[in-house]
């Protein structure tokens, strides 16, 4: 478990990367075998103002994400974090934290300040996500990166039927044959717990928590290796997020897809994820297994937060 | 009514063309002359040199005469006219501040800077329907003439007022008062103007009090001709004032309207800067001598709005202004351009990145011109019998579907077949 | 009253009162006394190689106003006008009828101001100026047709903002069109688009072909001649080069379907295999509805060449 001091830097990943001579798209040669399928190294994204100089007066000892001019907001800095196949990583916060920030970095929402996110692609290469095009991360979003947010408008055509939104990802996959795509979109929507019936009914229809599943069932259409999960249950009512849970912790443990799970709901990080790091003001204040970190935390501002989610 | 459209070919449109044509030519009344097109109609005149993009008072008379005033179709043949003429030149940018100005209103300030004229306008008379014998009102005319030259003697010009007895900075309160009630109550002469002098805009002294956003820019690119490129949103700020000059006069003040008061507008505080119609030399390159020579002289409408910024991301400690330019005297087109061109930089802020366009602008650049709307939404009277049996055939094909598909349910989810799929339309 | 532009002209160049001197004087060319000036012709020549280099894409142009209305063949008559001469011989159809009285106006447009010599028949045709048809006849690679466009955008069904239209194109992200037809077949059990149906291009752009019925679709394919087609009101234009393949979307285990009523066939010539559009019966409950080929001069030689034999 590491502890990171927002004053000095962070304890980063060493291990090698060769970086190629090509600027324009960064490739690791590295093997792919024992590598994560996520490698994100000191992310950082400044809104407004891009003013560097505002990352000395922002952070946790500073308690605030804002520059002191008020013109810059440093939303995540510094950020680095690993995730291997199959494994499902959490980031914890409260709001305005960053946690939201560096998933969309990662997803392509929005671009970044700094840093590198350095994703292992099913040819077993690895890429570095912020040198791409926009094009070629939209590309990406198809069948090796999703996406599932907290807000199902966000990730989701409401006017198209269910089934139609997971036909989305797989036409956009190439399947042609709308039997084989009728029976995968019936797969999936079962799986994720989807009545039959509802299939072909339009998504605006649906109940909060039905379009959660709708949603994962979508993001999950074509098998892709890493899912990114925003606030997946926040907004529901208790025993439906419960239900959506227990359906994402059996998804991921069935299809050994690696994850990054947000939250600032303990109850969700701790039952879904082995590892995660907490983030404060923008920065991690705190890196580990997640059963050590609930169990015995570190940082004094994870214990503030540890204490509050147990009482 | 069937599939029997129109035909019958040259014969048909001979015979529809020799209808038109003697209902037109045969009337019983004399044929309007173009002298009294331009004199006793002139805002129509006017209104179809705007949308036909071409000034030529004659020419915009004669297309105005031969539509039967349809004004639409009057700037369609205009535009035709146009297209028939290779393009020779662009000429220099016109400075409106060289302008002789005939008409001149500032609604923001009481005492605004440089003369107003209140002009020829309608805008304070009532809306009554005059039904005087036109005998009787010549008679009339010609007595208040006659009655002017006195009363001007003693300190107004007839036909040219004296702009320096108008500039209200030099006067003291009860002066004033009494110049700006002579200037304002229109007992001046119709005919009169402020002259060529160079009046300071009211934008001028907001700029001088710090009170404008600087939108100006240094490197003053070229504006985009719209009628030599396809211009798709999003666009420059010229490509949307140009297409806004020649746009549709009821489009452009329903738009506004609309972006007021419609289910996705907003309202916006707009004061009036400057309202004028005036007259502006146009200047080329004489293409063998190489120097500036003036080919003629533009009557227009220009208008500055002030617009008040009150966004979160706004500065809004100032003002923003829009603007707004069109062919002939046409007020109502003018202040909406202006308007319109405002909330569309303000609409295109708010919707940040650049990445889509803002709505506003692109119902600007597609939707507000007149030839393009009428045209496509009359396309609709051809004959559309192959379309329409292929629709036929569809539903037959539907119902033949249905039929063999006992598993299949009528959804009671809401059906959203989008009405913009249609084919033709 | 401010002076005319042919008044003041007159009194810098200097031209004799009353004679008309214009700046075009000034110009060594002849002016073109047609109605698309040759700058313009030009220009929509340049759009039109543009577009058969990138078959499919939707070309910008700055579509000039005709004496025709946008939206009633503006944009095929510019480039019928671009490309013909005094050697062309051009035939005009609308709904596939020679007669129909917009297809009349249109050709005398374009013999009157051209010099080109008209026709009804297809085998004499250099270029074919057509509203929502494909002749019958089979077109040679010598010929040329032009298609008259009302709506040039195929996503426009699914998505209304243009800037993103623009990019779904460029980055071939066709996802929401597949899934409108996947709704479509899921809603009402067939693809219900009829005319105008969506084409991928040479493997890579998805036109609107114009409303043409779905009858006329498989005769792009792999065609021997070039088609253009014009959108004068949206100012853009597209192309098939010759022998390109041009695909209807459809799933692979849905069959593209053509209009077909069974039984029916041309009263006047007897032909079935053909586009035919209906006379409705004369009220209600009577049996005499009819059939007639949309195509009236291949219906026409038809049975002129059977009454020869």
């Amino acid at each position: 478990m590491t502890v990171y001091d927002t004053a000095r830097d962070t304890a980063g990943d060493t291990s090698s990367d060769t970086r190629l001579e090509d600027a324009t798209i960064a490739y690791s040669k590295a093997p792919s075998a024992g590598q994560p399928v996520l490698r994100v190294e000191r992310l950082g994204k400044i809104f407004g103002d891009q003013n560097l100089a505002a990352v000395a007066h922002t952070g946790p000892n500073a308690g605030t994400e804002k520059s002191p001019d008020g013109n810059s907001v440093v939303a995540a800095w510094d950020v680095s974090f690993n995730v291997a196949a199959g494994e499902a990583f959490g980031v914890i916060g409260e709001s305005g934290s960053g946690k939201s920030t560096v998933m969309r970095a990662i997803a392509g929402d929005h671009s970044s300040t700094a840093g590198s996110v350095w994703m292992q692609r099913r040819d077993g290469s690895t890429v570095d996500l912020l040198t791409m095009t926009a094009s070629e991360r939209r590309a990406l979003r198809v069948d090796e990166l999703s996406v599932v947010y907290q807000d199902a408008a966000e990730g989701l055509d409401l006017g198209v039927t269910a089934g139609g939104n997971v036909a989305d990802r797989l036409t956009a996959a190439g399947w042609r044959n709308f039997g084989q795509i009728r029976e995968r979109a019936a797969e999936l929507l079962g799986r994720t717990e989807v009545p039959l019936e509802r299939m072909d009914d339009l998504v605006r229809t649906f109940s909060g928590g039905m379009r959660q599943r709708v949603q994962l069932a979508r993001a999950l259409a074509n098998r892709p290796p890493i899912v990114l999960l925003d606030e997946p249950t926040t907004g529901l009512d208790a025993s439906v997020a419960a239900g959506v849970l227990d359906l994402i912790r059996s998804l991921l443990e069935e299809l050994g897809i690696a994850a990054v799970v947000v939250s600032h709901d303990f109850a969700v990080i701790e039952m879904l994820t082995t590892r995660c790091m907490v983030m404060q003001h923008g920065r991690v204040v705190e890196q580990g297994l997640t059963d050590q970190l609930f169990e015995d935390p570190q940082a004094p501002y994870t214990q503030r937060l540890v204490a509050a989610a147990r009482a | 009514m069937g599939y029997a459209a129109a035909r019958g070919g040259l014969e048909a449109i001979a015979a529809a063309e020799d209808l038109v044509r003697d209902a037109r030519d045969l009337a019983d009344s004399p044929w309007l002359g173009l002298d009294q097109l331009i004199d006793r109609q002139r805002l129509a005149v006017d209104r179809v040199m705007g949308e036909g993009g071409l000034w030529d008072p004659r020419l915009a008379a004669r297309a105005l005469q031969q539509a039967e005033g349809d004004t639409i179709e009057a700037s369609h043949l205009l535009r035709s006219y146009r297209a028939t003429m290779p393009r020779f030149a662009y000429s220099h940018a016109v400075d409106m501040d060289d302008a002789r100005v005939l008409r001149r209103i500032v609604p923001a300030f009481r005492n605004p800077p440089g003369p107003q004229l209140l002009g020829r306008t309608t805008d304070y008379t009532g809306r009554l329907l005059d039904r005087t014998d036109d005998t009787v009102a010549r008679e009339r005319a010609e007595q208040r003439a006659s009655e002017l030259v006195v009363l001007d003697s003693g300190e107004l010009g007839t036909d040219q007022l004296d702009t320096d007895q108008l500039d209200t900075d030099e006067l003291d309160t009860d002066e004033l008062e009494q110049r700006t009630a002579v200037v304002t109550s229109g007992a001046v002469s119709a005919l009169g103007s402020l002259g060529n002098r160079r009046h300071r805009r009211l934008l001028d002294v907001l700029r001088d009090m710090d009170l404008m956003v600087d939108r100006r820019r240094s490197d003053d690119p070229d504006p985009v001709d719209i009628t030599r490129s396809a211009t798709r949103p999003p666009a420059p700020r010229s490509a949307v004032l140009a297409t806004m000059a020649r746009a549709e006069t009821g489009a452009l003040v329903n738009l506004w309207y609309r972006n007021i008061l419609g289910p996705d507008g907003y309202i916006h505080e707009v004061t009036l800067g400057e309202v004028r119609h005036a007259e502006v030399p146009v200047t080329v390159t004489h293409p063998h001598t190489g120097g500036p020579i003036d080919i003629g002289v533009v009557r227009v409408t220009e208008v500055e709005a002030i617009e008040d910024l009150d966004g979160a991301d706004e500065e809004r400690t100032r003002f923003d202004v829009g603007y707004g330019l069109c062919f002939g005297h046409n007020e109502k087109k003018a202040i909406a351009m202006a308007n319109l061109d405002i909330a569309c930089h303000r609409d295109r802020s708010e919707t940040g990145d650049g990445a889509g366009a803002c709505e506003l602008e692109q119902s600007i650049l597609m939707t507000t011109d007149g030839l393009d709307a009428s045209g496509f939404l009359e396309h609709l009277k051809l004959p559309h019998y192959v379309t329409f049996r292929s629709m036929i055939d569809r539903k037959m094909a539907m119902r033949a579907a249905g039929a063999s598909d006992p598993g299949k349910r009528g959804t009671d989810a809401p059906v959203s077949v989008d009405p913009r799929e249609g084919d033709c339309a | 009253m401010s002076a005319t532009l042919a008044e003041t002209l007159d009194a810098v160049v200097g031209a004799e009162p009353g004679g008309a001197a214009t700046l075009a004087d000034l110009v060594t060319e002849p002016v073109d006394p047609g109605i698309l000036d040759e700058h313009a012709k030009r220009e929509v020549r340049r759009a039109i190689l543009t577009a058969v280099c990138v078959p499919g894409y939707q070309v910008p142009f700055g579509s000039r106003e005709m004496p025709v209305a946008r939206g009633w063949g503006s944009g095929g008559l510019q480039i019928t006008l671009a490309i013909v001469g005094v050697d062309d011989v051009v035939k005009v159809i609308d709904q596939g009828d020679d007669e129909g009285v917009n297809a009349v106006n249109l050709r005398r447009l374009v013999i009157n101001t051209t010099g080109a010599v008209e026709t009804t028949e297809v085998d004499e045709a250099t270029v074919i100026q057509t509203r929502h048809r494909i002749p019958e006849d089979p077109l040679s690679p010598d010929q040329t047709l032009v298609l008259q466009v009302p709506v040039p955008e195929p996503l426009r069904g699914v998505e209304r903002n243009m800037a993103t239209l623009a990019q779904m194109h460029a980055e071939a992200d066709y996802a929401r069109m597949w899934v409108s037809l996947y709704e479509d077949k899921v809603r009402n059990g067939v693809i219900t688009k009829s005319t105008g149906y969506p084409c991928l291009v040479g493997g890579r752009y998805v036109i609107a072909t114009t409303p043409i019925p779905r009858w006329d679709i498989p005769r792009l394919h792999q065609a021997p001649f070039l088609s253009l087609f014009g959108a004068g009101r949206e100012r853009k234009i597209y192309a098939i080069p010759p022998d390109t393949d041009v695909e209807p979307l459809t799933f692979d285990d849905v069959p593209f379907e053509v209009e077909r009523t069974p039984g029916a066939s041309c009263s006047l010539c007897r032909a079935s295999e053909a586009y035919l559009v209906e006379i409705p019966p004369s009220s209600f409950g009577a049996a005499d509805g009819r059939w007639i080929c949309s195509d009236t001069a291949w219906c026409r030689r038809r049975r002129s060449e059977d009454n020869l034999s």
